[in-house]
């Protein structure tokens, strides 16, 4: 089932923590393995998604996030 | 064509348009594209859309450039609305900005196995990429796959709407011969590796896990992919931003001070080279002296005709980072060809997203720059789809 929501930040976070110590493991043995690149290639593109994430949370402004739901309140309306 | 049918509902009122050959019929639906009440027309008109590469390596602010482009066609980009909150898809008025990531054949599961990277052509199904590209351009809606970067799956896919600008951003949007054929203009985010470990220093320190060798490894491991399949695209590209260390300060590593290069293809239609003072010529500036005060360590421009790759190209290049407002305002009314509309709007752009990342150094200034020169083609095109088959009728 789909979740309704957007994956929170920690369980990205996780999923780094957890794919650089596979990474790790695999290049153990054969640092040059197809395995291995593809392993660090996981890396990346979490630490990507882990930092997109971050951006997004760091842009949100409360205030604004409250207006969204809630625009006709008296600290949300705007009149042109 | 689906097109044809919807001909003979607007045929009662210009009739000498679908007289003649097929190229009438874009002329036809670019007057009809305000007319909002027929639906299928509203699809009609989307066969203007206008197709723009943009490759990058992750990691190396294909985002902020994206949300610069946007910006200066109006509007905020958003993700589609009330579909999968993990979709890499962004929608504005004008704009549709499609990740190329998108078009992976194989999952990250997939990728393990076969012990291939994302890099690799083999994980990206490039005849879907072309089919779908081509069906937008043409003004036909598409199912397009969602690759769920956290999950690492291929999800169901969600509509796209043919859009009157197509961004196609990700690694490989140069790398397929067809796909290239379909761009009307491309450009590729050149950062060299010094400024790429720095950059990638600063996103993941923060992350768990994360060491100075765990980056430098992931780094490391996927450079020969890159190098045999990513970086060969920026010849084919119209304009390609390079982003070195700087070298007005000895032995910088920071990566904050940046050398920004913007490298424009000559000869491409609808697009006139940004220059300096003298447009031909060979010229370094530096903005400070009496009339401005830069800070450490300064501001110095470079101007030069070169060749890249075989082609001529034109390089504008800026090396340190501004303090003030006032400088940008001071250096952009000395670059000419701007395609801006009026007089400090490169500036006002830049001062609109200042929050950005690069907002204070070449990187913005030329991703901005890049931006309006996009918006210039892209009215030069529509504007020339109109009256070439008008003509072509007349005639």
């Amino acid at each position: 089932v789909r979740p309704v929501k957007a994956t929170p930040e920690g369980v990205i976070s996780d999923k780094v923590e957890k794919s650089i110590k596979d990474a790790e493991e695999t290049c153990a043995g054969d640092p040059v393995s197809g395995e291995c690149v593809a392993a660090w290639d996981e890396v990346e593109e979490l630490s990507a998604a882990a930092s997109h994430a971050r951006d997004k949370k760091k842009d949100s402004d409360p205030l604004e996030e409250y207006c969204k739901d809630n625009p006709e309140t008296n600290e949300c309306r705007t009149y042109d | 064509m689906a097109v044809s049918t919807i001909y003979s509902t607007q045929a009662l009122n210009s009739t000498h348009f679908f007289t003649s050959s097929s190229s009438s019929k874009q002329v036809f639906f670019y007057r009809r594209q305000n007319n909002r009440r027929f639906n299928t027309i509203i699809t009609c008109a989307a066969q203007q859309t206008v197709v723009i590469g943009l490759a990058a390596d992750s990691g190396c602010g294909k985002s902020t450039f994206m949300r610069r482009l946007t910006s200066v066609f109006g509007g905020a980009a958003e993700p589609p609305k009330g579909g999968n909150p993990d979709s890499n898809t962004l929608i504005s008025d004008m704009t549709t900005v499609i990740c190329l990531d998108d078009y992976h054949s194989l999952d990250r599961t997939g990728r393990k196995e076969k012990g291939v990277t994302a890099l690799d052509p083999r994980a990206n199904d490039f005849d879907l990429m072309y089919e779908q590209v081509k069906a937008l351009k043409s003004g036909i809606a598409v199912e397009k796959p969602i690759y769920n970067h956290v999950t690492g799956l291929l999800d169901a896919p969600e509509l796209i709407q043919p859009p009157k600008i197509l961004v196609i951003e990700g690694l490989h949007p140069m790398f397929d011969e067809r796909v290239r054929d379909l761009l009307d203009f491309s450009i590729y985010l050149d950062i060299s590796n010094e400024v790429k470990f720095a950059w990638k220093i600063q996103r993941d320190m923060a992350e768990r896990g994360h060491s100075l060798e765990s980056i430098k490894a992931s780094i490391e491991a996927r450079k020969p992919d890159f190098d045999a399949f990513i970086d060969p695209q920026k010849q084919y590209a119209d304009a390609v931003i390079e982003v070195l260390p700087t070298q007005l300060i000895p032995d910088d590593n920071e990566g904050k001070v940046l050398r920004v290069r913007l490298i424009m293809k000559e000869g491409v239609k609808y697009f006139s080279p940004v220059y300096l003072f003298d447009e031909g010529s060979t010229i370094s500036w530096i903005p400070c002296g009496r009339k401005l005060t830069c800070s450490y360590p300064g501001i110095k421009f470079n101007y030069a005709p070169d060749s890249y790759f075989d082609h001529e190209v034109s390089v504008v290049e800026m090396d340190g980072q501004f303090d003030r407002l006032d400088e940008l305002i001071y250096v952009e009314s000395h670059l000419s060809n701007l395609s801006t509309k009026f007089y400090g709007e490169v500036t006002q752009q830049m001062l609109k997203h200042a929050d950005f990342p690069g907002s204070n150094n070449g990187t913005g200034l030329f991703q901005t720059i890049v931006g309006l020169k996009i918006r210039d083609l892209y009215e030069q095109l529509i504007a020339n789809k109109a009256t070439a088959p008008a003509e072509a009728a007349k005639a």
